[in-house]
């Protein structure tokens, strides 16, 4: 006779996946609150003047005028959205990846005006549009987005954070 | 037969384990798909309501009340001189930009004399974009305050005393409405009750806006941008630098053979009556 519940049945009935420790979830909600620091400010910066916003998005010197205003007026309550979904922790890994996405081509947009030789100010904290040319800081622009990159990518890859959302909903 | 038995009996026990393994991976991907599309929802709602409320919330680019004596398709320019002068300069200026203080220090009496002589017909864009960059409300509140000295008939004189005034870039005083009130003492008949109000009311502060995201939409990007005739002339015309004595004369060049406007002075009495002017433009306090 087989013993009852051989160990050959028991795989698919433990939680799948590689077990994470639970130091590395603990670092995942401190990457996820940090992330959502950085979107809610970025978003909060963006709020007040709506002109402001939309000369920022202007100043890049991409998009038509008529995307102009709903790109200015949509973009800080996108980044609104991003935190408040990282602070509850609803569906980390996906709000990562649209974190993710919106910071490339946050990237794209900064490299581009640099490239070509467009003096602005990236806009992403508020403010935005032309500057004199001795006062633009293309570089920690870049540098300062991609280091938002590297906490977005952390919670691509390891979603599971602790005090989430989607903690609760799987146990 | 206990052999068949067994097998039997593993198989349903297999298949039981199957099923249930099957339930809970739907179970987990129909979780999946709420959750994922709980956040596209929350994010679509988010910058719906966004555009919404930032569209009720921006002011409009055509002004529902513009100063007295205002030009310009939607009334957003401030005319100084008389409006038959033969050449017209162009000034875009920032309340707090300081070289735009810089500037007025050197050029207004040129321009003042220019414009008293019937040389050149100002038009003023009074740009509030300072206080994007840098933290305090003295762009916005100090070009509301030009308006308001704008409708009373004292822009060119008030103008003047503020930029004289001019505090460092850093510092917001123009931001506080008692000290834009307390630089109109310097000009006779200004300090009234109804400057104050228009003051304390950011009665223009629409027309503010309008005015700055006309320059937003415009090809200039710092100020002072100065034109002559539509010609930049700030800082070089062409080559030459510019200083008070050529600025005199390359107007004097550009008027050579023209018919001179209106001597005035102050700016504002002589009504603006030429083809200079544009069409929907009452005369600043004329009479």
């Amino acid at each position: 006779m087989f013993p009852e519940g051989g160990s050959l049945m028991a795989g698919p009935a433990v939680q799948p996946g590689k077990p994470v420790s639970a130091w590395s979830e603990w670092v995942g909600t401190a990457v996820r609150l940090g992330l959502a620091v950085v979107w809610g400010w970025a978003g909060l910066a963006k709020v007040a003047d709506p002109a402001e916003a939309a000369q920022a998005v202007r100043a890049y010197e991409i998009l038509p005028e008529s995307l102009v205003k709903p790109i200015g007026y949509g973009l800080p309550f996108l980044e609104l959205a991003l935190a408040l979904l990282l602070v509850v922790g609803l569906g980390v890994r996906l709000v990562a990846g649209v974190s993710a996405l919106l910071l490339l081509v946050f990237i794209a947009g900064i490299t581009s005006a640099w490239a070509r030789g467009i003096s602005i100010d990236c806009g992403c904290f508020g403010g935005g549009g032309h500057v004199d040319e001795s006062q633009t800081t293309y570089l920690q622009e870049i540098l300062r987005d991609t280091g938002f990159l590297l906490l977005a990518g952390w919670l691509l890859w390891r979603p599971r954070t602790r005090l989430s959302a989607d903690g609760w909903l799987a146990s | 037969m206990s052999e068949k038995n067994r097998e039997g009996k593993r198989t349903a026990r297999e298949r039981m384990l199957e099923q249930r393994a099957a339930d809970e991976a739907s179970s987990r991907r129909r979780k999946k798909l709420i959750v994922g599309g709980a956040v596209l929802a929350v994010i679509a709602a988010a910058v719906i309501a966004g555009v919404v409320v930032q569209n009720e919330r921006s002011k409009p680019e055509t002004p529902t009340a513009a100063p007295a004596g205002t030009i310009g398709d939607k009334n957003l320019v401030i005319p100084v001189g008389a409006g038959n002068a033969p050449s017209v300069l162009t000034v875009y200026e920032d309340p707090r930009c300081p070289a735009c203080g810089s500037f007025e220090r050197e050029f207004s009496a040129t321009v003042d004399q220019l414009e008293d002589a019937g040389k050149v017909y100002t038009n003023y864009h009074l740009v509030s974009f300072i206080d994007r960059a840098v933290p305090g409300k003295g762009s916005k509140n100090g070009a509301n305050a030009l308006a308001c000295a704008q409708e009373a008939g004292h822009f060119r004189d008030y103008h003047d005393v503020l930029y004289r005034n001019q505090p460092d870039e850093t510092n917001d005083a123009f931001g506080n409405k008692a000290v834009l009130i307390n630089l109109a003492k310097q000009v006779d008949g200004l300090d009234t009750p109804e400057f104050q109000a228009c003051v304390n009311d950011d009665k223009f502060g629409g027309w503010v806006s309008s005015v700055q995201q006309d320059f937003d939409k415009s090809s200039y990007k710092s100020t002072p941008t100065v034109l002559l005739n539509g010609q930049p002339i700030y800082p070089k015309n062409g080559t030459e630098e510019i200083t008070p004595a050529n600025l005199a004369k390359w107007v004097d060049a550009a008027n050579q053979g023209k018919q001179l406007g209106t001597a005035g002075s102050h700016g504002q009495t002589p009504a603006p009556t030429s083809a200079a002017s544009e069409a929907n433009n009452p005369s600043p306090t004329a009479g």
